[in-house]
């Protein structure tokens, strides 16, 4: 299996006479790690909303899927889930609801889908909350949640929305190796992320937005350079400063 | 299926006048009543499950306002005073349409949006009413609006069969899309649900469900036969499957209740009145419960 390659050609994006993105030209490689960072308000989740179609934009995205590819399967992983906390659903409630055809998860699951359920559970390190409720579920374990339906069925094409967002340190490494899998396995990977050490250690490409296209290509010269560090609030007051990249790996960018 | 009614009918009556039922079931009225309300109750019990989770209770309360509205267009229009339908389901549904179709188009927060049309509706409707109320005997009125046993008919319980039918059609297969399109939009997109599409398809249901309900129920009182099983449900069950199976149950109790104690006790009461005063006991028993037992609290709030 191979994942698409994505073609985005003059992406611009208007909403409420407020322009969010403008101009964007770029090609996103199939079957690797794609990594778009950012500035906060930059248009980062809006830019990957545009690639679902999920937003009035203008200019074209051309998803390319490999020939033999009948599914065209994106998974998807949300930022949050927003949702009345009192609500009575398990996580098998929510996985049945996402994973059943026509039969309606009060009603259980379809044939086989428990047992699919099961495997991304366990692949996230949720096999043992099957029947918590998703409001007693820590922020990180709804993450991981988010992430298990992802996985059903097998996505082509991975869109990831900041998924570390109040992760502990168990749940990046969980995250972080399913991903590495599954690009391993042919998979295309869309992922807004803010940690630049994981950026520099994982990503083949990556497209820095901030309401342009700042940058595209591969993730090294541009997290080394001047530009990023005023991007991102890191100073180099001295040219013997180191680069921004070994600064990342004792913390976050904004 | 008039003739299907009568069969049932005759057949109940038969076992009351043998002694095997009640005494009350010797009235073609109160069976008439409850084989509505056995239709209603699991039907609004489990679409009720669905209001909750969407956090739609304002919606359902709107267009149970709006079914008053359409009750006093009807009456002016000259359709028959007892059985409106035509009006209301037009209003309604218009009126449904029109709302969800401007709350994708506005910056407006939902619950403001929906309580600028509640208030016009409203007005619409006192001011019409205010015309027919000459026209009619405010009894029958009373009865649209409140509920009453005495005045269901055939065609009120074919109009509840066919809205039944039509509702499970569309509701059980698209129960799981509606849920994520409220749950997670942008979820929902990816899965290439059409989140819009499930948002009509869902009011829709509402409108069919409140105006074919409000001879047993009443118009204005729907929505609380909506909300309260499933919030009495929701205080006391853990899983999807529990909350709307027991949110059914206490619905269809509420209901069946609510017809025959007033009957049995000589309570001078409309049918709506009774049937959510019951399902609100439910509803204190278990916030009672949820309160004392802590096993009952196992999700955070």
């Amino acid at each position: 299996m191979s994942g698409p390659s994505i073609q985005c050609q003059q992406l611009g994006l208007s909403l409420g006479g407020v322009e969010i993105l403008s101009g964007i030209d770029l090609i996103i490689p199939a079957a690797e790690i794609h990594c778009v960072i950012g500035p906060n308000g930059g248009g980062k989740t809006s830019f990957v909303r545009s690639l679902l179609g999920q937003m009035p934009h203008s200019g074209k995205v051309k998803i390319s899927w490999q020939a033999g590819s009948c599914q065209k399967t994106i998974g998807y992983v949300p930022q949050f889930l927003d949702f009345d906390k009192s609500l009575p659903i398990s996580v098998y409630d929510f996985m049945a609801m996402i994973c059943n055809h026509k039969r309606p998860a009060f009603a259980g699951f379809s044939r086989g889908k428990r047992e699919l359920t099961e495997l991304a559970l366990e692949r996230v390190g949720l096999s043992g909350k099957s029947k918590t409720q998703l409001g007693s579920l820590s922020g990180g374990e709804r993450q991981r949640m988010l992430f298990a339906q992802a996985l059903i069925p097998q996505p082509e094409l991975l869109i990831l929305d900041e998924p570390m967002t109040s992760l502990d340190n168990r749940g990046e490494e969980i995250f972080l190796s399913l991903i590495e899998e599954l690009r391993s396995q042919g998979v295309t990977i869309v992922w807004i992320a803010h940690d630049l050490q994981q950026v520099r250690d994982l990503a083949a490409t990556i497209s820095c937005i901030n309401r342009t296209l700042v940058y595209a290509g591969p993730p090294q010269p541009f997290l080394d350079s001047d530009e990023a560090a005023k991007l991102f609030r890191f100073t180099r007051p001295h040219a013997d400063t180191p680069p921004l990249s070994e600064l990342a790996s004792t913390g976050s960018a904004q | 299926m008039t003739d299907f009614y009568e069969w049932v009918r005759t057949s109940i009556q038969a076992l009351a006048q043998q002694g095997t039922l009640p005494q009350a079931f010797e009235y073609s009225f109160v069976i008439n009543a409850l084989l509505c309300a056995l239709l209603i109750g699991p039907l609004l019990g489990g679409v009720g499950t669905m209001v909750v989770a969407k956090r739609m209770a304002f919606f359902s309360q709107s267009i149970g306002n709006a079914a008053m509205t359409g009750v006093a267009i009807g009456v002016m229009l000259g359709e028959s005073y007892t059985e409106p339908y035509i009006s209301m389901f037009c209003f309604c549904i218009l009126f449904a349409l029109l709302l969800n179709y401007t709350k994708g188009r506005t910056q407006l927060s939902s619950d403001t949006l929906i309580g600028v049309f509640l208030s016009v509706s409203l007005a619409v409707g006192a001011s019409l009413l205010l015309f027919v109320s000459a026209k009619v005997n405010t009894h029958i009125l009373e009865a649209v609006l409140f509920g009453s046993v005495l005045t269901v008919s055939n065609t009120d319980m074919n109009v509840l069969l066919v809205v039944t039918c039509v509702v499970l059609a569309f509701g059980i297969p698209l129960f799981n899309n509606m849920l994520l399109a409220s749950l997670n939009p942008s979820l929902a997109r990816a899965r290439k649900i059409r989140v819009e599409l499930m948002e009509y398809v869902f009011v829709l249901m509402i409108t069919l469900l409140t105006v074919a309900c409000l001879k047993i129920v009443g118009a204005v009182l729907v929505e609380a036969l909506l909300l309260i099983p499933a919030a009495a449900a929701r205080n006391v069950i853990t899983s999807l499957r529990g909350f709307v199976i027991l949110s059914m149950i206490i619905s269809t109790v509420s209901c069946i209740a609510g017809v025959l104690i007033p009957m049995q006790f000589d309570l001078p009461l409309p049918s709506g009145g009774a049937i959510i005063m019951v399902a609100a006991s439910f509803f204190v028993i278990t916030t009672i419960m949820r309160a004392v037992f802590p096993a009952y609290r196992t999700a955070k709030n």
